[in-house]
């Protein structure tokens, strides 16, 4: 059963088309989120859905039934803001029950339904605090409680984390997860951080240019992005451009490729459109150091950097500079001479970007 | 620069005596005994507050200036407001457009504007028949007042709260009525004070636009002193500042600190 259906959302401000046919299906109970730098077009999308800007062209549908051109109090959604959007001159209670009250429910319902709201998203002792009173983790659950005490059709969040601090925003990662999945609304939820996106969604919908790059899963956007913008947007990705010396078949996969100096490097993945080089693009994890003079290529460490849990390398290769992800048990200093091993079976093929020579 | 403290303090000193002596002094004239309008005071006495009071030229003036300020802050209000949202929820040339407009009567001087508006009324066969023109006046005379104040109140505001309520199942007048209008009410408060103010103290549109019949408080106490030079002009504006202060007391009490 398919909740939300955009099919062939188009946006136009003045003369730029800022949505060029956003067609997506989020089924029922799914947390989708849409991940793009600024600009890209996810904000517009979620406005759109919310119906504070009018669609241009194309439909939006909850449940099949086209909603594109309902006013915003009619289409039954709950939305978190950015900026929280508390009603200042409330109560959190108050907050809480507004959209109650504009069902206009009995009383004693209203009450009740705060209350468990309220006990939901732990805040029952602040009730009757007003939101300046709150720190900015208790806003931000006030705020999801009033979107989701209306019991609403689909959940709307627009970068809900993005004022926190680091610590509170992995807090609130798990808890709004964990809620949603609790709760089992079907959620569209908008951030520029992929971590988040990674962490939070069943599905991750990567948008450039007012256009859906990629929408899949979130290992199969990070493990095999569908263009060398979202491998890079998504995470650090090191890209090779190496010569095909056989190909055992193109669509199943199976190519062998020739790192500089000769050792060759056998490639798993399909590649309809390799002709004579292949890009591949190897996340950093999957390069480990080993001893010079082992491993497929030779490199020098030209930095690196102690992060706590690992240390990152770029080491300069005659492919160029790659950035490797090791263990802090590894003896390697700057300056030091290193193999390097791929992991050749997640070694991924980029599609050569549009305007490029096939 | 640092300048020196006590110099500061000095010069502090002068602009607040720059400004209030003259209230001091019509405040001090108006307790005046003697029978001329003269400073200091020959003696004190009631007795031109008594006089004052037992003039139906002055009573009605007050009372007529007071209808016509709240008449015209009634209509600065809504007007204003409306244009005041109009200009923070959007960009660009329309909404500056707006603002300047709006803000014209406080930019040029109020005889041009008053001049204007005199030739705009005889042209459309009006005159100063009815009120209508002074009436006029004295909403373009304190739009500025309501749409700025109501402009600073909204502009600290998040503009996603009005949204939050419309996806909570408010219409748009709901959460207008329910959020908005309760977020900017200390602006509204600012700004009808500001407004009833300077149409009760207002001149120079009153002056070109008033017609004839009854006058409002200023040029009725302009004509009386042209021949008459009595303290009761004095008692007359303390009873009129008294008021201002009044009601600038009261909103600031009532708004002050939301503000």
């Amino acid at each position: 059963m398919t909740e939300v259906s955009l099919r062939a959302l188009q946006k136009l401000y003045g003369k730029t088309l800022a949505l060029k046919g956003i067609s997506l299906d989020v089924a029922h109970g799914e947390f989708v989120s849409l991940l793009g730098p600024s600009g890209c077009g996810k904000s517009t999308t979620l406005k759109c859905i919310a119906g504070f800007e009018e669609v241009s062209d194309g439909r939006i549908c909850f449940d099949n039934k086209d909603i594109s051109r309902k006013l915003p109090e009619d289409r039954d959604i709950g939305m978190v803001f950015q900026s929280y959007a508390l009603f200042p001159h409330m109560t959190v209670a108050q907050n809480l029950a507004f959209g109650l009250e504009m069902r206009r429910l009995s009383k004693s319902v209203i009450a009740e339904r705060v209350a468990k709201a309220m006990e939901m998203v732990q805040l029952t002792p602040y009730a009757d605090r007003f939101p300046k009173a709150l720190s900015g983790g208790q806003q931000q659950r006030v705020a999801l409680a009033r979107a989701l005490v209306i019991e609403p059709a689909i959940l709307l969040l627009d970068e809900p984390l993005a004022n926190l601090d680091a610590k509170l925003r992995n807090e609130m990662r798990g808890f709004i997860r964990d809620l949603q999945k609790r709760v089992g609304i079907t959620t569209i939820y908008v951030t520029h951080d992929q971590d988040e996106a990674m962490t939070m969604s069943d599905r991750v919908v990567v948008m450039f240019d007012g256009e859906i790059a990629q929408a899949a899963t979130p290992e199969e956007v990070y493990d095999r992005p569908a263009s060398e913008r979202v491998a890079r947007f998504v995470g650090n990705a090191n890209i090779l451009e190496l010569p095909v010396m056989a190909v055992r078949d193109r669509a199943a996969g199976g190519f062998d490729l020739t790192l500089p100096g000769g050792t060759p490097l056998h490639l798993a993945a399909p590649a309809p459109w390799a002709n004579g080089a292949l890009r591949v693009m190897a996340r950093p994890e999957q390069i480990s150091l080993t001893d010079p003079g082992f491993g497929q290529l030779g490199g020098r460490v030209a930095k690196r950097y102690f992060s706590g849990g690992h240390v990152e390398y770029t080491i300069d290769t005659d492919c160029g500079p790659l950035l490797v992800l090791g263990p802090t048990t590894q003896a390697v200093h700057e300056g030091d001479a290193v193999g390097l091993t791929f992991d050749a079976s997640r070694l991924w093929p980029m599609a050569p970007e549009s305007g490029a020579k096939p | 620069m640092q300048i020196a403290t006590p110099v500061l303090a000095l010069f502090r000193v002068c602009i607040y005596a720059f400004l209030l002596a003259p209230i001091v002094v019509v405040v001090l004239a108006s307790f005046n005994a003697g029978n001329f309008l003269t400073f200091p005071p020959q003696g004190l006495s009631l007795r031109w507050f008594w006089t004052f009071l037992q003039n139906d030229v002055f009573l009605d003036a007050i009372a007529y200036s007071a209808i016509l300020a709240a008449a015209s802050t009634a209509v600065s209000l809504v007007i204003g407001t409306m244009a005041a949202l109009y200009f923070v929820r959007h960009a660009g040339r329309e909404a500056e457009t707006v603002r300047v407009g709006v803000l014209l009567p406080l930019i040029l001087p109020e005889i041009l504007t008053a001049i204007a508006l005199l030739f705009f009324f005889y042209e459309i066969g009006i005159g100063t028949e009815h009120k209508i023109a002074l009436f006029t006046g004295h909403v373009l005379m304190t739009l500025p007042f309501v749409f700025l104040n109501v402009t600073t109140s909204l502009q600290g505001r998040d503009d996603s709260v009005e949204l939050a309520a419309r996806t909570l199942g408010a219409s748009r007048y709901t959460a207008f009525r329910r959020i908005t209008l309760p977020l900017i009410a200390p602006g509204l408060a600012t700004g009808a004070v500001f407004a009833f103010i300077i149409s009760f103290d207002t001149f120079g549109v009153s002056f070109i636009l008033k017609g004839t019949g009854s006058a409002p408080l200023p040029i009725q106490l302009y004509d009386y002193l042209r021949f008459n030079f009595t303290p009761e002009a004095a008692a007359v504006s303390t009873v009129s500042i008294l008021l201002t202060l009044v009601l600038v007391t009261a909103a600031d009490l009532l708004f002050g600190r939301k503000a």
